[in-house]
């Protein structure tokens, strides 16, 4: 009764190419990040000596500032993202009249497709200056016995401006899942809440708890996004080694810790390896974040259907 | 001789047995309506028919069809198909092809036709066939999703007729239809039993007496009744088909 | 008691209104100021700006013509190589969506879509730049097809599972085989939604910058050498500008931004027309 079916078979090398391509990737990040760990342990992911020497003896590669840098910096993006995605998405639902909304959501969706490159170029000759005028230099004179904000600010090329780009950037992935959610809580619940005599802002906040799973799946999307992002942090962050609290301390992430020194790694006899190293991590905080966002949407259509 | 005879046929989808040792044995040249209440197996049962069911991943088929005296399932599923040709419940030409290409689309890619004008003849003739000629035929290059409801549906039958089946299965055709639709398309049927063998799955009951030769009644996956369309209308001879028929349940 | 209670409501509704402007204002003033700073670099650069090649540091305006040139050709054989994979996958994951490797393939391209790009590029560095010797078109492009697949893969599914099951049943009724129901007569119907996904996927591998770091190579003064030869590309060309300490540089890299958020915008705009929705 089982005809073979050519059409699957004749399918199966294309889909078989693509998990393969994936497969390739795991296996030569693997395999050219061994060579590191054989010399250095986990100390490569657990300390911030970063030597680079044309006696391999010499050689040591520590790519924490780098992990730290970019924890930090994508950290900086959420809690920016968070608010903005929030009210982004009850503007857009509840009070926008149809045109704006149809052009704030335009906006956005500009926004989450432009090429980061133009971020980058904004960020390097807008954003930092513009950062370091405003925001840094007052609280730095008025405020630099607090930690955060301890660091003399000198080119403005810091945590904060990488952050703060890094959260524009990824505000419009966040406020896509969450609009979506917000949009399709079902009409019953609305109508409740508002039954009980509630004000708008009584009501947004009751039916923003109701999404809250969708809110934090997407925030953890935009961390996901934030945190590979390279060039356009890369053009402002400064790119030095600096495990600093200070929002303005300049510093690396690991992706523009590659972009920066790839170029000139294979001189040593390490580095390459290093570098593979600092991309496996990230592939793994990205893998991580994909399975969390995976897992929350599912549960929480799950939970609604 | 029959056109099609059904043995012991069983349907499970996943766990769920949904068609139950059914035998059923339709002759030529007739109308047989197939009756029950939704649930009853009846979508299920012409889906095995033509084998259509197999789409789905997780059905099983057990027992036999036979489409003149041959098993179908010792046939190409494609040859199946062409022969035992299928309207369905909703109306749905591909919307995006010309009324034309609707009902070539089926011979041009089976290869039943050698050149341009055997393929504008066959088109015209299932057109006619499907008694909808004289209103398209003019406008043969319009988009099918221009159509009526009722115009779509004649459609189908011509798409399903231009491949010169033998058998005709119909599920629930006329359902999304108003009432002056659905009493052209009966009418047609009736026409069209003269050279086919048309099998139509209703859950109107007035419909399977206006234009059933022999009726069927499913209930519950099981044949309960066959027999003559008058007989088992007049004269029913379970309690259960009594009670569906004079609109106690279902 | 009641004035509070509306007070609050005032203030809410301004927080919400003043948040919400915060979120889009960074793009408003991003290409109020693309246009600022480039639109003078293209006026006074003029068609050369488009043609000629790189100026020398402080020097001019010169051009960014071989950018340009492997922009396109990156873009064109990125999808010479992406596309028949990824409509395959998806027409795979679509078809078979029970199938062991059709739902892995979902899983995996949602992973594909999220990882991060420079991680592509170190990837092809590895495998095409060392053994060929060189940075190379073919690098660039493999690495940008890979960055492309998802969308397209995954739109393409999107799109074939949205029509209704009957149509897929009356094409089988009709004696077709599998494959001339999928190419004949589904794939035209998902034809918007495909073809969104090829857009977006198009659009974002244009602007792409850190795949090509390691891959392409840049090449800012001689035009296309062969698929085995370094490219440039606008985005990696302004990206390497910047970095520079030259006015001119960064006068060139403004007049090229204008004009790479042209060529996406060319791209958006007919897409968002195609399909209400672009999820990039």
């Amino acid at each position: 009764m089982i005809i073979r079916d050519k059409f699957k078979i004749a399918l199966i090398p294309f889909s078989a190419l693509v998990f393969g391509i994936f497969a390739l990737i795991l296996i030569i990040f693997f395999a050219n990040s061994i060579q590191i760990f054989e010399k250095e342990g986990l100390a490569i992911y657990t300390t911030s000596r970063w030597l680079a020497s044309e006696d391999p003896s010499l050689e040591f590669y520590g790519v924490l500032p780098a992990i730290y840098g970019s924890l930090y910096t994508s950290g900086i993006a959420i809690l920016i993202a968070l608010p903005l995605s929030v009210a982004y998405s009850v503007f857009v639902v509840d009070y926008a009249p149809r045109r704006i909304k149809e052009w704030l959501i335009i906006a956005t969706d500009i926004m989450t497709g432009l090429p980061t490159i133009i971020y980058g170029i904004w960020g390097a000759f807008f954003l930092v200056p513009f950062v370091k005028k405003y925001l840094m230099e007052p609280l730095y004179e008025n405020f630099s016995f607090i930690p955060l904000f301890s660091y003399p600010p000198s080119t403005g090329h810091s945590f904060l401006s990488g952050g703060i780009l890094l959260g524009i950037m990824v505000t419009p992935f966040a406020a896509a899942i969450i609009r979506e959610a917000y949009r399709t809580i079902p009409y019953t619940y609305r109508e409740a809440v508002y039954a009980l005599g509630a004000t708008k802002y009584e009501a947004t906040r009751v039916l923003i708890g109701y999404i809250k799973p969708a809110i934090l799946a997407g925030l953890v999307l935009a961390f996901g996004r934030a945190i590979g992002e390279t060039v356009a942090v890369s053009l402002v962050i400064g790119n030095t080694f600096n495990i600093s609290p200070s929002l303005f301390a300049p510093g690396y992430t690991i992706s523009s810790l590659i972009a920066n020194q790839f170029g000139n790694a294979f001189i040593y006899e390490h580095m390459v390896s290093a570098l593979f190293a600092a991309g496996l991590s990230l592939s793994f905080i990205g893998l991580a974040v994909n399975l969390l966002v995976f897992r929350m949407l599912r549960r929480w259509e799950h939970a609604r259907s | 001789m029959n056109s099609l005879e059904i043995i012991n046929l069983n349907v499970y989808y996943g766990n769920r047995h949904v068609i139950k040792g059914i035998n059923l044995k339709i002759p030529q040249k007739v109308v047989f309506a197939i009756i029950g209440p939704s649930g009853s197996g009846k979508s299920t049962l012409l889906r095995a028919i033509n084998r259509l069911i197999e789409l789905d991943e997780d059905a099983k088929v057990e027992g036999d069809v036979r489409l003149f005296k041959k098993s179908i399932y010792e046939m190409d599923p494609r040859e199946v198909r062409r022969r035992i040709g299928m309207v369905f419940q909703q109306p749905n030409p591909f919307p995006h092809m010309s009324i034309y290409d609707n009902v070539a689309l089926g011979p041009r890619l089976n290869k039943l036709v050698r050149n341009k004008e055997e393929l504008d003849y066959l088109v015209e003739w299932a057109l006619k066939k499907a008694a909808l000629w004289d209103e398209v035929k003019d406008r043969l290059g319009d988009l099918a999703s221009k159509l009526s409801g009722g115009q779509q549906q004649r459609l189908c039958i011509a798409r399903a007729l231009a491949l010169k089946p033998d058998v005709l299965l119909l599920d629930e055709p006329t359902s999304a239809l108003d009432p002056v639709s659905t009493a052209k398309i009966e009418n047609l049927l009736l026409e069209l039993k003269k050279s086919y063998t048309v099998v139509i799955v209703t859950h109107r009951i007035q419909q399977a007496a206006r234009i059933g030769d022999y009726t069927a009644f499913l209930l519950d996956g099981k044949l309960v009744e066959v027999g003559d369309t008058a007989q088992i209308f007049v004269n029913p001879k379970d309690r259960r088909t009594e009670a569906y028929i004079t609109g106690r349940f279902g | 008691m009641p004035d509070r209670r509306r007070a609050k409501e005032i203030v809410f509704q301004a927080v919400v209104a003043i948040l919400t402007f915060s979120t889009i204002a960074p793009l408003l003033h991003i290409i109020f100021s693309v246009f600022v700073e480039g639109l003078p670099v293209l006026i006074k650069g003029g068609i050369s700006f488009l043609t000629d090649t790189l100026a020398p540091p402080s020097d001019g305006l010169g051009g960014i013509g071989p950018a340009i040139v492997g922009t396109f050709v990156l873009i064109a054989l990125s999808s010479l190589m992406g596309l028949p994979i990824a409509l395959m996958t998806g027409i795979y994951s679509a078809e078979y969506p029970r199938s062991i490797i059709g739902r892995a393939a979902k899983i995996l391209l949602q992973i594909m879509m999220e990882f991060p790009t420079i991680l592509v590029g170190l990837f092809v560095m590895e495998l095409l730049v060392i053994p060929m010797g060189s940075y190379s078109a073919l690098a660039g492009a493999f690495a940008l097809a890979v960055i492309m697949m998802p969308y397209v893969a995954i739109s393409t599914e999107e799109a074939l599972k949205e029509i209704p099951r009957s149509y897929r049943e009356a094409a089988f009724s009709l004696g077709l085989s599998r494959a001339q129901v999928v190419f004949r007569v589904l794939i035209k119907m998902a034809k918007r939604g495909t073809l969104t996904g090829i857009l977006v996927g198009m659009a974002k591998v244009a602007g792409e910058t850190a795949p090509l770091l390691f891959t392409a190579g840049g090449s800012e003064r001689i035009y296309f050498r062969g698929l085995n030869r370094p490219i440039g590309a606008i985005p990696l060309l302004i990206y390497q500008l910047v970095q520079q300490p030259y006015d001119n540089y960064h006068q060139i890299a403004w007049g090229a931004s204008l004009l790479l958020m042209l060529i996406f915008l060319g791209i958006f705009i007919p897409t968002r027309l195609l399909l209400r929705e672009v999820k990039f």
